[in-house]
């Protein structure tokens, strides 16, 4: 096993950096792909997604003479680092395992909810009307889906009796995956129906609804700046997935290239099945439909799961 | 964060399939003020038809818009028939049936479809206009061309059908006769378009009297008005037509209207089919003389009773034709139907009086 290497590199090269980065383009590529051909479509080349980014990153950003130039060029610099940070914070089992010096779950789990304000914070700052909709859409999403997150995370960690990411992928490897754990089903299935939420996927992509707000914060956006927003939710992709899979999922404990492909596939097979058919089998929620969910059924089963647990 | 702004939906907006802007002032969510403000696609069309002849204004009222491009024509050659005293052939009569409810399918069809791209099931979107698409590929087979079909003329029609394309016609309706069951069942049990569209931009039957809507907005306001039944034209009054109503008023009710009636027109189309007689297409080889007068015809486009009139002087160019859109009476309804909406819902709203904005701008 890779013990923790150099915190530089795993921010950086992997499993973070640019690892990563390619790894959620990649996975974004996919899901393009296999979204158009469920939908009788052809679909982009898998690079897509590469191809965008080139592109916006020869072009020039425009501020709107009415935004706050700093907030609004500093939104997506801040994004994208965050999520960067938090690409180094997920471990990958058997291959590799955070540093404890660059943070533990509880980092994790606010770093999470970095996007989501930067993308209110960007909305709010561009002057857009559009912008501040997608601001308010953003905080009411985010009020709904954070509580069954922090519930479903302190349920895996009470099960465990630990924060440590390390500790919980251990429990797993000795104890069996949470994935076929019964006791543990309400709480996988309150954290499935939050990542398509956090990751902004239809049912629930209300703040950028297209052709509802136009994209929401990111309308005014173009460019290098747009670009870092992609690289954003790219690598957001991949933590999200990645925590889904430390949490329920995590390899048997084999070792190098082999647990590296296990961890792709699991990323792969989640994405698929967990983003792309879902957004292509339904529509978009009103913001006030979607919070009614959030508070009926994934925060009962996150509040249900932590009774369970702490009773058993 | 509950404040009021103002945002533009419109000129140009990904949701607006053609130019209309709505000043729209909310609060928090909600749209507490609509301003709806037209104009920025008027291309003179109805000067421009003073400065042509009546055969050559066949084709520019083909153009005024394209989802309504056979309802045009046919009012206005129906107005002009009626000027010259022309009797149209029987087989003209049901080839311009044809033609009508060809295009009604196609229209419908792809207002649906809008629908659920609007609400973003854009899996529906595609398979409403892959259903669609057979209707194209009936047009292009039949007539030449997809949208503007040029179908009409003074004194009847310019295509006939063979034997071979009546059987092509058919085999086509049966297989989007089953794609449309399909869809009717969808949209009536689907609960991603259920909840965004049921109890959406009600217009109650009052309100629609008041505003005095046609076409699927009407009936779908419980108000059993349609041209092709009260006035009857071409060969519907030979046809049986089922006109479909329902009382709830609201975008659902609408979208239900609109796919209820593309089943119709399928009973419709092959009723004309099976008792399509035989006989010439147009009622005089030569161009008929148009004589001066005046006349008023009507006919059901997709959106609604569309009315013409047309005077003519000792020219044969016309004095003035004058043409009332169904949009123009619909889109005065969006001010009750947007009243007290949800910014989401605003696309859907609009979207489902099916605005065509070419036609009432022109």
């Amino acid at each position: 096993m890779l013990q923790s290497t150099t915190i530089p590199l795993a921010v950086l090269l992997f499993p973070g950096g640019v690892f990563a980065v390619a790894l959620g383009l990649m996975l974004k590529g996919m899901d393009r792909r296999l979204a158009a051909r469920l939908q009788g479509r052809i679909g982009p080349p898998l690079a897509q997604p590469f191809y965008d980014l080139v592109k916006l990153a020869r072009k020039r950003t425009m501020v709107p003479d009415i935004a706050a130039e700093p907030v609004f060029l500093g939104a997506p610099l801040i994004g994208a680092a965050s999520m960067l940070l938090a690409a180094a914070l997920v471990p990958i089992a058997g291959v590799y395992t955070p540093d404890p010096i660059l943070g533990d779950l509880l980092v994790l789990l606010y770093l999470l909810a970095v996007p989501a304000v930067v993308l209110m914070v960007a909305g709010s700052a561009s002057g857009s009307p559009f912008g501040a909709i997608g601001f308010s859409r953003e905080m009411a999403l985010m009020l709904a889906y954070e509580g069954p997150l922090v519930l479903v995370v302190a349920t895996v960690a009470l099960r465990v009796g630990s924060f440590s990411i390390a500790d919980i992928i251990a429990y797993q490897q000795v104890h069996g995956a949470f994935l076929f754990d019964p006791m543990m089903w309400p709480a996988l299935a309150a954290f499935l129906a939050f990542y398509p939420a956090n990751l902004g996927i239809i049912p629930f992509d209300i703040p950028e609804a297209e052709t509802e707000v136009l994209e929401g914060p990111l309308l005014e956006y173009s460019g290098p700046a747009l670009g870092l927003f992609k690289v954003m939710s790219a690598l957001k992709a991949v933590v999200v997935l990645g925590l889904g899979i430390a949490l329920f999922w995590p390899s048997a404990p084999d070792s190098g290239a082999l647990g590296i492909l296990a961890h792709l596939a699991k990323l792969i097979v989640m994405m698929l099945l967990g983003v792309t058919v879902l957004r292509v089998s339904m529509g978009r929620m009103r913001i006030d439909q979607a919070f009614h969910f959030f508070l009926k059924w994934p925060l009962a089963l996150s509040v249900l799961s932590l009774v369970i647990v702490a009773c058993a | 964060m509950s404040e009021n702004f103002t945002i533009p939906v419109g000129p140009l907006h990904v949701a607006l399939e053609e130019p209309m802007y709505f000043r729209i002032e909310v609060h928090g969510e909600t749209v507490s003020k609509v301003t709806i403000n037209a104009g920025h696609v008027h291309r003179g069309v109805e000067y421009l038809i003073t400065k042509r002849n009546v055969f050559q204004n066949i084709v520019l009222t083909e153009r005024i818009c394209s989802l309504c491009s056979n309802s045009h024509p046919q009012a206005f050659a129906m107005a002009i028939e009626q000027i010259a005293g022309l009797k149209i052939p029987p087989r003209a009569e049901y080839l311009r049936t044809i033609a009508d409810e060809i295009k009604r399918i196609a229209s419908h069809l792809f207002n649906v479809g809008i629908l659920a791209h609007l609400v973003g099931f854009e899996s529906l979107f595609m398979h409403v206009m892959e259903v669609r698409e057979r209707m194209q590929d009936v047009k292009e087979c039949t007539f030449g061309n997809r949208m503007d079909i040029g179908a009409n003329t003074i004194g009847g029609v310019r295509y006939d059908i063979d034997d071979e394309r009546i059987s092509f016609i058919r085999q086509q309706l049966s297989s989007i006769e089953k794609e449309i069951d399909e869809l009717i069942t969808i949209y009536s049990t689907d609960n991603s378009i259920l909840r965004r569209t049921k109890g959406v931009g009600v217009l109650s039957q009052q309100d629609a009297l008041d505003c005095g809507v046609v076409g699927p907005v009407a009936r779908a306001a419980g108000i059993h008005y349609d041209v092709r039944i009260k006035a009857p034209y071409a060969a519907y009054d030979r046809l049986d037509v089922a006109v479909h109503t329902f009382q709830d008023g609201d975008v659902w009710s609408r979208a239900m209207v609109r796919l209820y009636e593309a089943r119709t027109a399928i009973d419709i189309i092959r009723q004309s089919l099976d008792s399509l007689p035989a006989g010439p297409t147009v009622a005089t080889d030569e161009r008929p003389p148009i004589p001066a007068g005046e006349a008023i015809a009507k006919c059901e486009a997709p959106r609604g009773e569309l009315i013409y009139y047309v005077r003519m002087a000792d020219s044969p160019k016309p004095e003035r034709v004058k043409w009332r859109v169904p949009s123009f009476l619909n889109w005065d309804a969006l001010g009750i139907m947007l009243d007290r909406a949800k910014i989401s819902d605003i696309a859907i709203i609009v979207n489902s009086i099916d605005p065509c904005i070419s036609c009432t701008e022109r």
